[in-house]
């Protein structure tokens, strides 16, 4: 096993690998940029390596100096956590280069589907429905009219490069279809150096249903169920659940076999998650696969009975799928709320800055997967997720009843937090329903309806 | 008690890995405190920044000098890079420089090893040599303060 891994993260994610670490009785070594000086992944590991200057780019993001801290600390693995370098091929041959274990799928395996329109082309390849689009990077304005007159309308224009909802952009019929092919290329070029797009059919208010799947060295492939994350603001994830309300056990053998049939044609190795679009009349259509650990992981550990950070670095290792993994059932239902530092009354602005008193909420059946604490300073470089609570229930109004209590419990000061976001959430008929998709934010929060709950708690100091 | 006396009782501490030093003496009372953030330590009658140690230390600049009583007039030449620190080219070569050495900005002063390639590392400022700060032959890391130039 691992002496010594290298964590090439920061925040919550950071905190969960050290830990995941520590009870595998593996030494850390956690690297930092100077804005995370006093962040808990810095605290709790082992040591710590300055690795830059606080934007990503001058730290996290610096290939060299991350493994610079390698040799230095003498690592045998490193783990990327999620966002960052977790995706970046690159990064993977550099650490094999360099003899160090990348804990994560081999690079040749993340370069394929990594790139949104070759991993559509192996979905095909292997049988699994696709959303009906373009057959590959569409380049001039007169494919794009082709194409989408094609496949119908509405279309959505996507960059192959892209990610985090960026580079994307909607055309309900041909005269806005140009300008919006413009735009998303121009988006793409900016944030991610690739202004190649391609166009898929835009189905409308879709329930975004992922799979995990976790594959050992040994091709060996099984599939941890599903998640639903369709609750979503500005294409980002909010809330996700597991299981999923519209899921049923023939629909979740369908689609948990095309994720593996398609781990499987492209050789992948270790944890991967693999993303569809499902329509209201349980239509599924392959959308994109993440090729690392994904933020709601958490969610299926819960429900599956499993640690999938522990069980990624076993897979690093060589081990053979744990049979606790390759034989897991699901129990229970999960729901995890991503609290962001950021102000739900003022259009979600970020709010960075120091908490002035930080309590979070216990008891039965909740679960805290975060780095803040009383005192520390939420940085304004990064994302701005500060907390994930996950609750465990026995059924899922049960679920959904604990997270309420728990977020009346969750006491954040100093800064402003989502927590009343969800606590409003949380009351909502429809999603206590389980009605919904990723329309539903958009709709719920421009209904009249629609109250955020404030927080309790008191301001200490 | 001067300011030379604490900076030295600063060093001791940190060389050996000590959290709190208290003094009272004939109505002056001293407490140095390491903190984990950036409180300053407060004794009567100067005020003190603490330095933050341990393996998470910053490269701290400012906040390790005392700063009250005396502004410092050195300057720090900080790594650039993560990687091990050399004084020499080669272990039975010369330092590259030594306290007292005259330097410009384009003066190489050191070599980081990063990654098996021998990085020469520029002054960046011009001055004298005060003093050595990083060990020879040890990691140092991104912003981590090598030589102090007056």
């Amino acid at each position: 096993m691992f002496e010594k891994v290298l964590i090439a993260n920061r925040g919550e994610i950071a905190l969960r690998v050290i830990r995941a670490c520590k009870e595998l009785g593996i030494r850390t070594l956690a690297v930092y940029s100077e804005a995370d000086v006093d962040s808990l992944h810095v605290q709790l590991a082992d040591e710590a390596i300055c690795i830059g200057a606080p934007p990503s780019s001058e730290s996290y993001l610096k290939i060299d100096r991350i493994m610079s801290a390698a040799e230095v600390g003498d690592v045998d693995a490193i783990h990327p956590g999620y966002g960052f370098l977790a995706e970046n091929a690159h990064f993977a041959e550099v650490c094999e280069t360099c003899k160090i274990k990348f804990i994560g799928p081999p690079a040749a395996a993340m370069q394929l589907m990594g790139d949104k329109n070759a991993a559509r082309a192996s979905a095909r390849k292997a049988g699994v429905p696709v959303v009906p689009g373009s057959d590959g990077i569409v380049d001039t304005e007169k494919d794009a009219i082709k194409v989408a007159r094609k496949i119908g309308y509405p279309v959505m224009i996507k960059a192959v490069a892209g990610g985090g909802g960026r580079g994307m952009r909607t055309a309900h019929d041909e005269p806005s279809l140009i300008g919006a092919f413009h735009s998303a290329r121009h988006e793409a070029e900016k944030a991610f150096g690739n202004g190649d797009v391609y166009i898929e059919k835009l189905i409308i208010n879709p329930h975004h249903i992922e799979f995990q799947i976790m594959a050992d060295s040994r091709g060996h492939i099984v599939h941890l169920g599903e998640r639903d994350c369709s609750i979503q603001r500005r294409n980002q994830k909010v809330i996700e659940e597991c299981p999923s309300p519209l899921m049923v056990p023939a629909l979740r053998k369908k689609m948990g076999n095309a994720a593996i049939k398609l781990a499987k044609s492209v050789g992948y190795q270790n944890a991967g998650t693999i993303e569809f679009l499902v329509g209201q009349d349980r239509h599924f259509y392959f959308m994109e696969m993440n090729t690392r650990l994904q933020v709601e992981h958490t969610i299926t550990e819960e429900v599956y009975g499993c640690d999938l950070v522990k069980e990624q670095i076993r897979i690093a290792d060589g081990q053979p799928l744990s049979p606790h993994v390759a034989h897991a059932t699901p129990r229970s239902h999960a729901i995890e709320c991503r609290i962001n530092a950021e102000d739900p009354a003022n259009d979600f602005q970020p709010s960075p800055g120091r908490i002035a008193f930080y309590y979070a909420p216990g008891g039965r059946g909740v679960r805290i997967d975060s780095h803040a604490y009383t005192g520390y300073v939420v940085p304004p470089y990064y994302d701005s997720l500060i907390a994930k609570i996950v609750t465990i229930g026995a059924t899922r109004s049960s679920a959904i009843d604990r997270m309420r209590r728990a977020l009346e419990e969750y006491y954040v000061t100093g800064i402003k937090t989502t927590v009343p976001f969800h606590a409003a959430i949380m009351r909502n008929s429809e999603f206590r329903d389980g009605k919904y998709d990723t329309g539903f934010v958009e709709r719920v929060m421009n209904s009249e309806a629609f109250e955020l709950v404030p927080s309790r708690a008191r301001l200490h100091e | 008690m001067d300011l030379k006396d604490i900076k030295a009782i600063i060093d001791l501490m940190k060389k050996n890995d000590l959290s709190v030093f208290e003094l009272e003496k004939d109505g002056f009372r001293l407490k140095l405190q390491k903190g984990l953030g950036e409180q300053p330590v407060i004794s009567a009658p100067l005020t003190l920044a603490t330095a933050p140690v341990g393996t998470a230390t910053p490269p701290a600049q400012a906040a390790a000098e005392p700063g009250a009583a005396e502004p410092s007039t050195l300057r720090d030449i900080v790594s650039p890079m993560v990687g091990t620190f050399y004084r020499a080219a080669s272990p039975d070569a010369p330092p590259f420089v030594d306290v007292g050495k005259t330097i410009a900005e384009d003066s190489v002063v050191c070599i980081i090893e990063a990654m098996k390639v021998m990085n020469e590392i520029k002054a960046e400022t011009s001055g004298v040599i005060a003093e050595i700060v990083a060990e020879n032959g040890k990691p140092v890391q991104f912003g981590q303060v090598l030589f102090r130039v007056k």
